[in-house]
């Protein structure tokens, strides 16, 4: 009963903030604390709601709401309620978050802004809930179009009117896989109820499902080489509202894959996780290359999305692989690890887009070349910004570290699992492919927060920073120690992802015992025994520490003397700092043949008088972007046919009347 | 717990014996180019002599500098605690020490210690700190493959359980190949000569020197010092997984560690005076050669 009512509460909050906005059109000021402020009290019922349910079980409602396609039905189970948690416990904090933030956008067009937040929030818990192909279908498409509207709040610029043109086409291609997948399914039932869904497949179709789900899916989720929107449209938005899309929109992708691989699809053959894993593989590899390579703060954060999507996705194919070949167990730790790595995204992804968003509002750049040395004008921010890239660099204690153990595990048992010699060595390459990627994300985040943060201000914007309101602040601090907790107690994690896959048949999630302070993979099958206890790690980590403190002052009180580093004599300024560039230089040319780097170097341009003297010099550098290549074709082809079309359309309104009326003529011949 | 509080003096003994592997390959190294060199012990002097003296410090750097030190030593010895050379002896099944968490320990004083470098605002230093990253990118890939040969056959990641595994068949064909890669990830995770020179202070040549470039006094005593109990870390895993002839009783088998792990000095210090340092971008292909043998041990098992 509470679970329901809490989804109720919920949607009335939501709602009521949604059309807020219509009645509050004058004080923005006002309308930011009643839009805002509704819409975490909505994602507080959220939580309530999945919380409920995870610990009494699904719910289930037939609406009175009769839809040409049959009862409406919405409804939450465990899976549902995980990904539901996961909004509402970001969402909440996003909110609060956008209380502070959304001043820079008060009399810009706010009212809509503050309106679409609401709905966009709206439409992601309608997707967890619907329980219906034509629910879940209107919902899909009501995210996509709101979050195209956020992308394109400031339309006035070209790049971002761009960024979000893009997105809303690869978007509608992904929807348009995903009506195939949902008509064979419902076809094949012969209902449209979720609860019916899945029975009377072939292989075959199966098959082809599989195909279009992954396609669809994998364009929201911004799997490479479908990812091309994504470090367009997420920069492009607002950051209380990239926080979202990249924090939460893009989990919804996942929730979708999950019920179709636990819930509508079942047991795969071997190949369907052979190809989520080499997919992921891949677009892991590039988006964390493409990450390193970026100097927009935003921009990098959201390639680094696709790296940690990958990751998620890595989990799942290898849940899919362990499930077709019979070890229900191993399966359940790879879906758990895929499930906790897409929580523990969600929370630290989202701190990091609001601690860019900070950085945003304060120095109004997002060049993380002219950013520095904000460590000491924005202590603060600087802080949960470092714990939320200790977290996304899987670094210990924090709760990146433990989905990334997970994942490990569960990849570790793949070649004993697998047959086939080729299969083998391909299944040990993929665990040194995640070594590999989590060295990279460690070497980018090194550069993101040592750039923009440490050392000298490089630039006025930089120096003229200040701490952002407590109302930011706050959540921020929020987050990090949801982030510390989850990666000291994963047991608490452990717990609700046992009740979030426990319902589903060909899982084992017994295999995963918790104790009071260890979570441990066991299995009699003697095929993984390894155990994890991270207040062990955070003990002998801080006995350590004290250690070296102890060591520091062992012989007596230390003296410390302050002194410009030796430059040769002239005073050390910011341009002497290494740069962001310049750190990713030996990445580059190690991956030169991936990332096509070139410059050009320039000297001395037209002006030859000056030979010897006060040369003038620049230099440029860039990678290439072989994607925005590969889609080239398919942009003109696009065209040409586009050109094509014009010919019939003629613009006059008998012309379309003439063509109604052909059009008519010839269905009625047609039945006749 | 009886674990715990073994693992905790064995990260102290390691602490205190560090210095002393490091005092080996030094006079090997000296002995093997015809100098006599300072003593065994003249680490230990180098560490009590920065310990006293001051600090001098940029004035652009912020508590991440002061932190890093502390941190880098921190996750070092939280490494060190989880070798099982005294923690296996309490016999249970697991051990406390994951290679996982062994790994990204070491990955989390990197960090801090990469994110110094760029504090002080020197190019040297974020120099250091971006061919540092680089270099863990090249060697993290290739530690795991190496040591995947013994943890797919122990069936986890467990240090215990896994050294337990290669200790029931050493020397066989795929951990030879393993052994041979593991060596070559321990020269360039050490920072030894094919991959950094540990000696030089020669700016253009430095990764991990110059990546502390800006560190003095007490603080530079703690990051040698760590340092020098991270190169025995890593000595001790191969000598536990890829020597683990001969296993007797546990006070003997203590001794016989120890002269491996001062044999293994000795090896690196003659590969240190054999080889020249490679230019940097030579290094991918130095750990792709060390990856592919890591696989054909794979292949081989």
């Amino acid at each position: 009963m509470v679970a329901e009512n809490s989804f109720w509460v919920m949607l009335v909050f939501l709602i009521m903030g949604a059309v807020a906005p219509l009645f509050i059109r004058k004080n923005d000021k006002v309308l930011n604390w009643i839009a805002h402020g509704l819409a975490a009290l909505g994602c507080g019922a959220a939580v309530l709601c999945a919380i409920t349910v995870l610990l009494q079980g699904k719910f289930v409602v037939q609406l009175p709401l009769l839809l040409p396609f049959g009862t409406l039905t919405v409804g939450m189970d465990p899976l549902s309620a995980f990904f539901l948690l996961l909004v509402g416990a970001v969402g909440c904090m996003v909110s609060i978050f956008a209380i502070g933030y959304s001043t820079e956008y008060f009399h810009k067009r706010f009212p809509a802004m503050a309106g679409f937040y609401n709905l966009f929030l709206l439409s992601m818990i309608l997707v967890l809930a619907a329980r219906h192909v034509a629910a879940f279908i209107i919902a899909w498409e009501l995210m996509a179009v709101v979050s195209f509207l956020l992308v394109n709040h400031e339309y006035e610029k070209h790049e971002i009117n761009r960024a979000a043109f893009i997105y809303i086409v690869m978007t509608h291609v992904g929807t348009a896989f995903l009506f195939i997948a949902f008509f064979l399914l419902a076809r094949a039932a012969g209902n449209m109820d979720f609860a019916l869904l899945g029975q009377g497949l072939d292989a075959a179709t199966r098959n082809i499902i599989f195909v279009c789900v992954l396609l669809g899916f994998g364009v929201k989720a911004g799997m490479v080489p479908l990812h091309v929107w994504l470090p367009k449209a997420h920069p492009a938005a607002p950051s209380h509202v990239s926080a979202l899309m990249s924090g939460v929109m893009i989990k919804t992708a996942v929730y979708g894959l999950s019920r179709f691989l636990l819930d509508f699809l079942g047991n795969g053959p071997a190949w369907w996780g052979g190809l989520i894993l080499g997919c992921a593989a891949i677009s892991a590899l590039l988006g964390v290359l493409y990450a390193l390579m970026e100097n927009d703060m935003k921009r990098l954060l959201a390639y680094s999305s696709v790296e940690n999507i990958s990751l998620i996705l890595m989990g799942i194919g290898a849940a899919v692989l362990l499930t077709s070949k019979g070890q229900p167990g191993l399966a359940a730790l790879a879906w758990a690890a895929a499930f906790y790595h897409a929580f523990n995204h969600a929370l630290f992804k989202s701190l990091l887009f609001m601690g860019a968003g900070a950085v945003v509002q304060a120095a109004h750049i997002r060049d993380i070349e002219h950013l520095g040395g904000l460590i000491k004008k924005m202590p603060y921010t600087a802080f949960w910004f470092l714990c939320g890239v200790l977290a996304i660099s899987a670094l210990p204690p924090f709760n990146g570290f433990v989905s990334e153990w997970l994942l490990f595990q569960s990849l570790l048992v793949l070649p004993q699992a697998v047959s086939g010699l080729s299969a083998k060595v391909a299944a040990a390459l993929l665990i040194a492919v995640l070594g590999l990627t989590g060295a990279l994300v460690a070497c980018c985040f090194v550069k993101v927060f040592g750039v923009s943060f440490l050392a000298k201000h490089r630039s006025e914007h930089a120096q003229q920073a200040r701490e952002v309101s407590k109302l930011m602040l706050l959540p921020m601090g929020l987050l990090s120690v949801a982030c510390l907790t989850l990666g000291i107690a994963p047991q608490i994690m452990l717990e609700i992802l046992k009740e979030t896959l426990g319902g589903f048949r060909g899982l084992n999630v017994h295999v995963l015992s918790t104790g009071w302070y260890q979570i441990a993979v066991t299995q009699n099958a003697a095929v993984n025994n390894s155990q994890l206890s991270m207040p062990v790690v955070l003990l002998l980590m801080g006995i350590g520490i004290a250690a070296g403190l102890l060591l520091y002052r062992i012989c007596g009180k230390p003296g410390i003397v302050f002194g410009e580093t030796w430059t040769c004599g002239i005073v050390p300024n910011a341009r002497m700092e290494y740069t962001g560039t310049g750190f990713s230089k030996p990445v580059r040319m190690a991956f030169r043949a991936v990332l096509r780097p070139h410059r050009s170097l320039l000297v001395n341009e037209g002006n030859r008088a000056s030979a010897y003297f006060g040369r003038s010099l620049s230099y440029e550098v860039g990678i290439t972007d072989i994607f925005g290549r590969a889609y080239q074709p398919i942009n003109s082809a696009m065209l040409l046919l586009a050109r094509y079309v014009k010919k019939i359309q003629s613009g006059s309104v008998q012309l379309y009347i003439g063509y109604i009326m052909a059009i008519t003529v010839l269905v009625l011949i047609w039945n006749s | 717990m009886v674990e715990l509080i073994n693992g905790i003096t064995q990260s102290f003994l390691l602490l205190l014996l560090a210095p002393l592997v490091s005092g080996v390959v030094k006079v090997t190294k000296a002995r093997l180019q015809n100098r006599r060199g300072p003593g065994v012990f003249q680490v230990y002097f180098d560490l009590f002599k920065l310990l006293r003296k001051d600090s001098v410090i940029s004035p652009t750097v912020s508590w991440i500098f002061f932190a890093a030190p502390m941190i880098y030593l921190g996750t070092v010895l939280a490494a060190a605690a989880l070798i099982p050379v005294l923690v296996s002896a309490a016999g249970e099944k697991y051990g406390i020490g994951d290679l996982f968490v062994l790994l990204y320990l070491l990955a989390a004083g990197r960090f801090f210690l990469a994110l110094a470098s760029l504090d002080a605002g020197s190019s040297f230093g974020g120099m250091g700190g971006s061919r540092e990253m680089f270099i863990a990118m090249l060697v993290e890939p290739v530690i795991i493959l190496t040591l995947l040969t013994v943890a797919l056959r122990a069936s986890g990641s467990g240090l215990a359980l896994m050294a337990a595994t290669a200790a029931g068949t050493p020397f066989s064909l795929p951990y030879v190949f393993a052994a041979i890669a593991f060596l070559m990830v321990l020269l360039a995770e050490t920072g030894r000569i094919p991959v950094d020179n540990p000696d030089t202070h020669l700016e253009l040549t430095m990764i991990h020197e110059g990546m502390v470039l800006e560190y003095s006094g007490r603080h530079l005593g703690l990051i040698f010092w760590a340092s020098s109990v991270k190169q025995t870390v890593m000595i001790l895993l191969f000598v536990l997984f890829f020597l683990p002839w001969p296993v007797t009783a546990a006070p003997m088998n203590l001794v016989a560690i120890g002269v491996k792990t001062l044999g293994v000095a000795v090896l690196l210090g003659c590969v240190e005076t054999s080889t020249n340092k490679m230019r940097l971008f030579r290094v991918p292909g130095f750990m792709a050669v060390g990856g592919l043998l890591s696989l054909l041990a794979l292949v081989a098992q």
